[in-house]
């Protein structure tokens, strides 16, 4: 049975840290180059990020989720360096197509900003179970029905992908088309989509019923089977985080006073 | 699914709701899925946030749309997870025109999708302006944005008739898909959602 | 150990009329093992999920009469404080896995997390709940990957866990094949001698009559009789109520031997094979006399 999580347990430091510190992390990562005003920031959290995931021996997994975003990143690229309002200097022509050099180093920025945010995601999702992170929210004081509705998601999704394929089948078998033109593949969605929600929503009333009986509404406090995941340099990394973030903003200060 | 005996802005779900928000969410990724196998050119991956909000309200609708960003955003695409704002939206005016009938009858079900699509551009541009400069991704919308930036149009203007493009005609179906489907479901399913309900003495 | 009193229950689902437990009263004693039985549509289901609290607060709907679990009112409490007392299991074994656990040992913890049982005691009572039914072996498993008879086994088991005085099975077997039913029938059996109040609906009625010390036979949401199952398994007018008797009684029936002294037909095999015995003993004696 495959999780949708992209998570794997390899033992480095990254997987004994604490959710919390990998949380703040990406916070850092975002508000920093926002706080200091510059994008050699964002560039300086990549090559951390790149570091921690070479050393966490996850760096290949992050190859999906780059090239899912890497597309559009190509796209913006072209476009802005071809089209953008204000592209006045010529920096790369092919044939009639001239790229701009304010568009291209528009579309620089972006990409940087979306490298870092691809990155810093990594970090925390190629490293962390899940069920481990929502758990610490409950921890903290978040609704155990709602830490029950994100983490069923990533089983949920799976077995519906599972029945996906039978009622293809099914379908099919009963003589319905999936191929042909544009009409004749709107008219097949309906028939292939009633099933799955009909059985879902059956699915979802007596399951409710199955939560209830498990005390599922229950007010007291919980307790938990599995310890909490949390590290003694969590608090370390945890502080320092939070200083690069002040570090960031005094320099953005330091850099108006000198202006 | 209007009803009064629902209270509209209800914090409190009923454990259904609760079960019905991952049910949602997968049936989000497999309208998703059935789009690309049949290669239609529209989205459909927002049946499932649509349903719960017509069936359980705009806050179950809003925690859907949330859920499933976030969830997308931790498994497969991290950007994914700013656009929870989009889905949140859709979520809550889906809900609120659920509640005031706007899904009782085909028109007004047409209504409701042309308005949700409105909010999804309303809230997605600036955030395709912010993260990629105001492209989409999508090859028909960029190719729009492309011509109108070429012909001078501010770049918000072209983010927004970009992200038109590609959002109108997909809420639109996916009104249309949620309509034929709760109009199908029998009561005993539908009424599970209400948490207004009380029991009624038989002594 | 907990005794249940039925008090003059009725009760109508969300917009229906129909009764679907029409004014119904019984007692039941701590330890006590009932069987259910009756047409599809006759209110075991509902019966069922009302003793669980779940009809009404489930549901809603309206309600009628009372029901008391040792000193609780059902419908006066809620269902996260009656789950402590009285546990339920379902038929379709693929909707009580919740779904949010990755092994069988932290799905059977589910309900144990939801009381706030602390850690030690919560694995003691997972440890022993899995020995009970034999899926030891399987707690490192993903609950999906079971069989149907293993996830309903682990179903029941995290019930169990939950150490409730009166335990609730709405037709356990029905989905299963026939290797699954069983597996759940030899559960059944291991939890028929752990002392607890024993409710079972089950179609299958030689397990019915092998296990009950009672039967409650219910009709159109009423309850038509309530008796041990020599006495309800004897009538004859059990074809009006859509309820056949066990295979051998049926025979019995037909050849109108009934157990020694009595003016009942057996319903277990035991006393089946003690009727033929007598039957045949007979027979030799008339063909040498």
């Amino acid at each position: 049975m495959k999780s949708i999580s992209l998570y794997e347990e390899k033992g480095s430091m990254l997987n004994r840290l604490g959710p919390e510190s990998k949380i703040l992390y990406i916070i850092a990562a975002l508000l920093s180059p926002m706080l200091a005003g510059t994008k050699w920031v964002g560039f300086g959290f990549i090559i951390c990020s790149v570091i921690l995931l070479v050393q966490s021996r996850v760096i290949k997994k992050t190859i999906p989720i780059l090239g899912v975003s890497g597309f559009i990143l190509l796209t913006v690229v072209i476009i802005q360096g071809l089209f953008r309002e204000g592209n006045v200097t010529p920096v790369l022509s092919l044939g009639k197509v001239i790229f701009y050099q304010e568009g291209l180093l528009f579309a620089w920025g972006i990409v940087i900003n979306v490298l870092n945010i691809l990155l810093c995601f990594c970090v925390l999702i190629l490293t962390t179970k899940p069920s481990d992170m929502v758990e610490n929210f409950v921890r903290h004081g978040f609704s155990p029905r709602l830490g029950y509705a994100v983490i069923s998601v990533f089983q949920i999704i799976p077995q519906m992908t599972e029945t996906m394929a039978t009622i293809t089948d099914a379908q099919r078998s009963r003589g319905m088309e999936t191929e042909g033109n544009l009409m004749v593949r709107i008219k097949a969605f309906i028939p292939l989509i009633s099933p799955v929600v009909m059985s879902s929503l059956i699915n979802t009333k007596e399951r409710a019923l199955a939560l209830e009986v498990r005390g599922f509404n229950a007010t007291n406090k919980k307790t938990f089977l599995n310890d909490q995941k949390r590290n003694a340099a969590d608090r370390y990394i945890e502080w320092s985080l939070i200083v690069v973030m002040i570090l960031a903003l005094v320099w953005r200060i330091l850099k108006w006073q000198v202006l | 699914m209007s009803n009064t005996t629902r209270k509209l802005w209800t914090l409190k779900f009923n454990t259904a709701t609760w079960v019905l928000i991952p049910a949602a969410i997968g049936i989000n990724y497999l309208g998703k899925l059935f789009a690309g196998v049949l290669k239609l050119p529209l989205w459909l991956d927002s049946i499932g946030t649509c349903l719960a909000a017509v069936l359980a309200g705009p806050i179950a609708g809003a925690i859907c749309g949330a859920v499933n960003n976030i969830i997308y955003g931790l498994t497969m695409d991290p950007i994914s997870t700013i656009y929870a704002l989009t889905n949140i939206a859709i979520g809550l005016v889906v809900g609120i025109l659920a509640y005031k009938g706007f899904m009782d009858k085909f028109g007004k079900c047409i209504l409701t999708g042309i308005i949700a699509g409105c909010v999804a551009v309303l809230v997605s541009t600036p955030l395709n302006m912010i993260f990629w400069g105001g492209t989409t991704g999508n090859v028909w919308g960029d190719a729009a944005y492309a011509w109108s930036i070429a012909h001078n149009m501010p770049a918000l203007l072209a983010s927004g008739i970009d992200e038109i493009i590609v959002d109108l005609p997909d809420k639109i179906a996916v009104m249309l898909i949620v309509f034929a489907i709760t109009k199908s479901l029998p009561k005993s399913l539908t009424a599970l959602y209400r948490s207004g309900d009380t029991v009624e003495s038989l002594d | 150990m907990a005794g249940i009193i039925v008090k003059n229950i009725k009760y109508k689902y969300p917009a229906t009329d129909r009764l679907a437990l029409d004014d119904i009263s019984f007692t039941v004693e701590p330890g006590e093992f009932i069987g259910i039985i009756g047409r599809n549509g006759s209110g075991k289901s509902t019966l069922c999920q009302a003793i669980a609290g779940l009809v009404p607060n489930f549901y809603k709907g309206a309600y009628g009469g009372s029901i008391l679990v040792d000193d609780l009112v059902v419908k006066d409490t809620e269902i996260s404080d009656l789950c402590k007392r009285v546990g339920i299991v379902f038929q379709n074994p693929f909707n009580q896995v919740t779904g949010s656990k990755m092994t069988v040992y932290e799905e059977i913890a589910f309900g144990l997390e939801n009381l706030g049982i602390p850690k030690p005691e919560m694995i003691q009572r997972i440890d022993d709940a899995m020995e009970l039914l034999d899926i030891s072996r399987f707690k490192d498993r993903n609950p999906f990957d079971l069989s149907g008879g293993q996830m309903q086994r682990m179903a029941i088991a995290s019930i169990i866990a939950m150490k409730p005085d009166v335990m609730i099975l709405d037709e356990p077997t029905s989905q299963l094949d026939p290797q699954g039913r069983e597996e759940v029938f030899q559960a059944v059996h291991k939890l028929s001698q752990q002392g607890i109040t024993i409710f079972m609906v089950e179609h299958n009625m030689e397990k019915i009559a092998e296990y009950s010390s009672r039967v409650i036979l219910l009709d159109d949401g009423k309850l038509v009789a309530l008796d041990t199952p020599g006495k309800i398994f004897s009538r004859m007018d059990l074809p009006e109520y859509g309820v056949t008797e066990p295979a051998f009684t049926t025979i019995c029936k037909g050849l109108h031997l009934k157990c020694k002294n009595t003016d009942e037909y057996p319903v277990t095999l035991k006393e089946a094979e003690e009727v033929f015995r007598v039957y045949q003993s007979q027979k030799e004696e008339n063909r040498n006399g």
